[in-house]
């Protein structure tokens, strides 16, 4: 245990340092998080405080209930992408065959390969609560933060799963991943995050229906904006955690066995 | 000849009850990392096959053909030319790549991937596997981590390490991109060096180093062979010959005949 917290200081100590020497790239990154809200801000004064009937379950207009979701994806989304990100930084600069030379097993590695990326996302997720309640004067009052929390939880490990997953083709295949394409594409568009899932037509409904995201942004929704507790979203609950028990172990055990493959093809220092 | 510039092993004396010798890991790590300071390697009918790419037309490449090779305390030299498997053996013998037949023992016992990587070092013949935004410093302080070194222990060993090997306090905290070629070879020696291992690894150590930082390498390899395994690729006959009290010559993906 104090092996891995040693590690994972080691490596958010190592990512926190390389980031801040990127200056402009850091302060255009916020910016570009404002520029995102603004966007979804104007459509909502577009169109009024009138609730869509998608909208009407959740209690929130437009604005309010995109805010909330790009918060929360924003944050689950990070396990998404940043495994594979840095999987192929690592392995364009050259340092992954090093860092994989070490007697570094493949849990702490994984449990530090995105430790910065959590905490600069929990930090935007800070950033996003403030603007809401004192830029854009949003209501939270009826939130069930425990319930909330819970949801938070469950996705951010059902989306650090996925990313696992999706880093296995950058160990395999260098460039070219499947993964990626559909949780970049398809996991905003289908999940929820920019609309309520009870726009789409019923075929892609049904498509939705198998995306983890869907259960996550529909239960932290009503957590955050109607109270909800575990009676009602608990199936969202329970689909979330059935998707963890399932996704985590077998991500870490393909990981193991794509990095395994990788140094019996000795395409571990490959790009 | 090797100048005796710097009394002082760098590495640890061989565990026992008398010497009390305790491991300075920052981290419990497997027990025969920290005693077995004097452990022989030996690997019998070493193989690796580099599959083609798919659908490349290629044939696959025999890097290593049934190769046997011991070594254990002291420094063992390999030459060959290019493309005669030096580099798949010693990756091979760290660990990062699998063999696909024979066996590597470590001190007596068969030891796979793992084991090997607890156990070796190895420095690369390309020392730019560097993180180039941040300083040499905490480039060695991060892979110090890795290898179970506190901060303060690869901190330190990376000081006595740059000063034997002539790189200055200066060029230490400078940024890993900003030094010269030369100087990201110390570098990467002291990563490998810092671990103290009981198998340590140099893949063509000499490169890009002046007269004075080779011999300062030189004094690093003869002291490191003392208690460890210590096998060296070079394609200066001379350096090899002054750095290695054994050489062996590789052909092939095997071991030249009558050696």
């Amino acid at each position: 245990m104090k092996s891995t917290a040693h590690i994972i200081a080691a490596f958010i100590r190592r990512d926190f340092l390389a980031e801040r020497s990127y200056r402009l790239s850091f302060a255009l990154g916020a910016l570009a998080t404002l520029a995102n809200l603004a966007v979804f801000y104007f459509i909502g004064r577009l169109f009024g405080g009138a609730l869509a009937p998608q909208l009407e379950p959740y209690g929130a207009g437009y604005f309010t209930y995109v805010f909330t979701a790009m918060a929360f994806f924003g944050y689950i989304g990070t396990g998404a992408g940043s495994y594979a990100g840095r999987l192929r930084l690592e392995q364009t600069q050259g340092t992954l065959e090093a860092t994989l030379s070490t007697p570094l097993g493949v849990l702490p590695f994984l449990a530090a390969m995105s430790a910065w990326n959590f905490l600069f996302a929990t930090f935007e997720l800070v950033v996003y609560a403030l603007a809401g309640i004192f830029v854009f004067n949003l209501d939270f009052s009826a939130a069930n933060w425990p319930a909330a929390a819970l949801v938070f939880m469950l996705s951010a490990a059902c989306f650090a799963a996925l990313g696992i997953l999706s880093s296995c083709f950058v160990v395999l295949f260098k460039r070219g991943n499947p993964l990626a394409w559909v949780l970049n594409n398809f996991e905003g568009l289908l999940g929820g995050v920019y609309f309520p899932v009870a726009v789409l037509p019923a075929w892609l409904l049904a498509v939705s229906n198998l995306l983890p995201v869907t259960y996550a942004v529909r239960a932290f929704q009503l957590a955050v904006h109607r109270g909800a507790g575990l009676a009602a979203i608990g199936p969202d609950l329970l689909i979330l955690a059935a998707f963890d028990i399932v996704l985590i172990p077998a991500s870490v055990w393909l990981f193991s066995l794509s990095v395994n493959r990788a140094r019996k093809a000795g395409t571990l220092g490959e790009y | 000849m090797i100048s005796k510039r710097r009394p002082g092993s760098q590495f640890h004396p061989p565990f026992t009850a008398e010497t009390g010798y305790e491991p300075d890991f920052a981290f419990p790590i497997p027990f025969t990392l920290c005693y077995h300071s004097s452990m022989k390697f030996e690997a019998r009918g070493l193989v690796k096959v580099f599959p083609a790419p798919v659908f490349s037309g290629g044939s696959p490449l025999r890097a290593l053909g049934g190769l046997d090779i011991e070594a254990g305390p002291g420094v063992l030299g390999v030459e060959g030319p290019n493309g005669s498997g030096k580099t798949t053996l010693f990756k091979t013998l760290a660990g990062i790549i699998e063999p696909d037949g024979g066996t590597i023992l470590a001190g007596g016992v068969a030891s796979g991937a793992e084991r090997l990587r607890e156990l070796a070092a190895y420095c690369p013949s390309n020392p730019r596997a560097f993180y180039f935004r941040l300083s040499a410093a905490e480039n060695l302080r991060f892979f110090g981590a890795l290898a179970g070194l506190s901060a303060v222990q690869a901190l330190e060993r990376a000081r006595q390490l740059a000063d034997k090997l002539e790189l200055s306090a200066a060029d230490l905290e400078r940024r890993f991109d900003r030094l010269s070629e030369g100087n990201m070879q110390k570098v990467s020696l002291i990563r490998s060096f810092s671990r103290r291992p009981p198998l340590l690894l140099l893949d063509e150590p000499f490169r890009g180093l002046d007269a004075d930082s080779q011999q300062g390498l030189m004094e690093l390899i003869k002291e490191a062979g003392r208690d460890s395994a210590v096998i060296i690729s070079s394609h200066s006959p001379e350096l090899l010959r002054e750095a290695a009290g054994r050489i062996i010559t590789m052909e092939g993906g095997k071991i030249k005949n009558g050696e």
